[in-house]
């Protein structure tokens, strides 16, 4: 249902939203993202693939400073977001998670009901004013993660009394709330049955409408159906980066084929 | 033969057993191991179990009951002489144990009829400074009545090890031949062993719960007896606290509410001390600190725990008590008229009970999913944010149920209260007033002269029985909602 070759062509905007510049990261004496440099189209989906331990979680965190918070981790080499080098000192790191959303391989809602859990980063930044308004902000948070019909009469319950994938689809109107520009979803669907990462995958789709989506997964046929733009990583090094179609029907690089015929990985 | 004769006989079969049963074991698979069940060792194993376990059970089981029967028949036929009440007849009893050991030292245990002893006064009293002589002191002057019962209890101690002995190494025996006869290639050894391991830690498990039940009811009888003499209703709902030690009963008053006021007070305060400081340390610890800091900063923070009672209860009457005085004493404000006060213990408490509750929090936050905080820092949240809106309500229970477990300390603490706390038994709300708790008491009217038959000593049991039921409340509902707080994330 989401074949690659007619979305491709809806890529027109050359505005990067995201770029890298000669991005390297080390944990410890690990030297895990090498020399990557790329550009992320606003409005796009954006797939990593690439086998276990290449990198591609490892620079998706790079995206929103989430490797702040690993004390090894050392990130040299630019990102810009917006043309903004987002590891400049000026920059802090906190608002700068409020503009790049994330939502993680296992659901992770907190231990509070579930219109808190939606209501936690717009509560944080201060983005609405009063009760109503609140609740105006959480209903379209729960719309926008296709949720809202299934949990508008127990809002007051618990986040973690959901199902699988319910939970997920909680996570992304959590991050979608706070208005991000950007949403990395690191293997969204790795925790959760077929049916479930249907609906994640719907969900994806429609918020490319809004957002720069940048998606890790493991699912080479996931990638093919949700992505329009694909990066092959290896070993820390990107290998490839092209439209999906052209990545996974005419790959460049003898890499990337091993890869997506599943030689290597 | 002396009982370490006995197990050491015990064992050396056993060792014959083990190389018995893995010899049998291979040669009835004609020395092909692979033919076997079980290892060789897992049948050696069996025939150990079955060598030492019902012998042992069966030596401990007669250790227990040996006693009582032999000095239920030498009672028995003392009484029938002097014909005295139950507690003459104890103290006889231990006259008569003592006078046995005394007889085994000066004749060498042996040929105690024949020997040494007429029964004449002047022989008795020779005995009994020959007794002396040898550290071992009479209650009463001898008679002839308590040497026979004394020489019938040693002969009755003989008699009963000499058949102990004998029956337990026949046990053995007959065990061993039992494992050895049931080692051959098809009996499952290894299964046996994994019961018997099994069973050796049900046991351990028991006794400590068994031990649990045994407090208990060495308290609750003695405060059955308490009861009996004193109305439980002027114990729990008593405002005085004031028992006579001159009179007998009737004239003392032993209301239980200062005392439990005491201690509510002296925790109180403990807590007010030890949770905030101890819950930010752990925050700090679990959260903030970089690896190098926490390896080193815990484990000096848990040598407070080690520090025993006694010199914390220095410290508040040295250092703690003085200090307040000349902050809040009579040459300031007045307020305190002496280093003996409820602040003054409840601060020194207050800093014992920081490691608990810091350490057990320092646990719990960290057993909150990396996944939680990562959620909320990749929503924008700042690190004190993430703590106080998702990891402190997710640890919430957790950190409940260590607060609970510290003031159930708290609640039993006594060398701090004694040394910091004073002795006055007082309803008061003034802090820097001396007050006292129920552990402090119970010391106090347990230690010195007491007779065991009066009020004021056996209010010792009612209050240690109030404080059990009191702490065991507290620590049930603290298990409970840690329970329920690990129910949380599987």
């Amino acid at each position: 249902m989401y074949d690659a070759s007619h979305s491709d062509s809806d890529v027109v905007s050359r505005e990067y939203k995201i770029s890298a510049r000669g991005v390297d990261v080390f944990y410890g004496d690990n030297h895990a993202i090498k020399e990557v440099t790329a550009d992320f189209d606003d409005k796009t989906v954006t797939a990593f693939i690439g086998p276990s331990g290449c990198g591609k979680s490892t620079f998706l965190r790079c995206i929103n400073r989430m490797n702040d918070t690993i004390a090894s981790a050392r990130v040299m080499g630019e990102i810009l977001v917006d043309g903004e080098d987002i590891y400049d000192p000026q920059v802090d790191p906190v608002q700068l998670r409020a503009r790049v959303g994330m939502v993680f391989q296992k659901p992770n809602p907190f231990p509070k009901s579930i219109f808190d859990n939606v209501a936690y980063g717009p509560k944080i930044h201060g983005m609405a004013r009063g009760k109503a308004e609140l609740q105006d902000v959480v209903e379209s948070a729960l719309r926008r993660g296709a949720i809202w019909d299934e949990v508008k009469d127990r809002l007051d319950e618990p986040g973690t009394g959901l199902s699988g994938g319910q939970q997920q689809r909680l996570c992304i109107a959590r991050a979608v709330a706070t208005e991000p520009e950007i949403l990395l979803m690191d293997e969204p669907c790795s925790a959760l049955d077929p049916i479930a990462t249907a609906q994640i995958e719907e969900l994806i789709d429609e918020l490319r409408q809004n957002y720069s989506v940048v998606i890790v997964t493991h699912s080479m046929q996931q990638a093919a159906r949700v992505s329009q733009k694909t990066a092959f990583f290896h070993l820390g090094n990107l290998v490839e980066y092209d439209d999906t179609g052209q990545i996974f029907t005419n790959p460049k690089d003898p890499r990337t084929e091993s890869y997506i015929t599943g030689r290597i990985g | 033969m002396p009982i370490s004769w006995l197990l050491l006989t015990l064992f050396g079969l056993a060792a014959l057993g083990f190389w018995l049963g893995q010899t049998r074991a291979l040669k009835s698979a004609n020395g092909d191991r692979k033919a076997l069940h079980s290892l060789p060792s897992y049948y050696g194993g069996t025939v150990v179990i079955w060598t030492i376990l019902p012998s042992l059970t069966l030596l401990i089981a007669w250790l227990f009951i040996q006693s009582p029967v032999i000095e239920g028949f030498v009672v028995r036929s003392l009484q029938s002489e002097t014909a005295d009440g139950d507690h003459a007849s104890s103290l006889m009893m231990a006259d008569v144990r003592r006078m046995a050991a005394g007889l085994e030292i000066i004749s060498g245990a042996k040929d105690l009829e024949q020997n040494i002893i007429n029964y004449s006064d002047e022989g008795l009293k020779n005995f009994q400074d020959q007794l002396s002589a040898n550290g071992i002191a009479l209650g009463s002057d001898l008679t002839p009545e308590i040497l026979t019962a004394a020489q019938t209890y040693l002969k009755l101690s003989d008699t009963s090890s000499f058949w102990m002995n004998l029956v337990v190494c026949v046990v053995s025996i007959l065990g061993l031949a039992f494992g050895v006869f049931r080692s051959n290639k098809d009996f499952r050894a290894r299964n046996v062993v994994e019961r018997g391991i099994m069973m050796t830690l049900i046991c351990a498990a028991s006794i400590a719960i068994l031990t649990t039940a045994g407090i208990l009811l060495s308290l609750i009888f003695n405060t059955i007896e308490f009861f009996q003499l004193y109305r439980p209703i002027d114990f729990f709902f008593g405002f005085e606290w004031a028992p006579s030690f001159s009179g007998r009963g009737g004239n003392s008053l032993l209301g239980v509410i200062p005392l439990l006021w005491g201690t509510f007070y002296v925790s109180l305060i403990a807590l007010l001390v030890a949770v905030p400081i101890g819950l930010f340390s752990a925050i700090y610890l679990s959260e903030y600190a970089s690896k190098r800091v926490r390896a080193f900063a815990k484990p000096l923070l848990e040598v407070l725990a080690g520090i025993p009672t006694i010199v914390y209860g220095l410290f508040a009457l040295l250092t703690v008590g003085p200090m307040l005085m000349r902050a809040f004493g009579d040459e300031t404000i007045g307020l305190m008229s002496g280093g003996n006060a409820v602040i003054t213990a409840g601060l020194v408490m207050g800093i014992m009970l920081i490691p608990f509750v810091s350490s057990l929090s320092d646990d719990i936050i960290n057993a909150v999913p990396q996944a939680l905080r990562e959620g909320s820092y990749g929503l924008g949240a700042t690190q004190s944010e993430t703590i106080r809106q998702v990891i402190l309500p997710a640890a919430l229970p957790g950190i409940v149920g260590a607060i609970l477990l510290a003031a159930s300390r708290a609640i039993g603490e006594t060398m701090i209260v004694v040394l910091g706390a004073g002795a006055a038994a007082r309803l008061s709300l003034n802090p820097f007033d001396a007050m006292t708790t129920v552990t402090a008491k119970i010391v106090s009217q347990l230690t010195g002269d007491s007779d065991f038959s009066s009020p004021e000593v056996l209010v010792a049991f009612a209050l240690g029985t109030t404080l059990f039921l009191l702490t065991l409340a507290l620590n049930v509902l603290a298990l409970y909602i840690v329970r329920r707080y690990r129910e949380h994330y599987e």
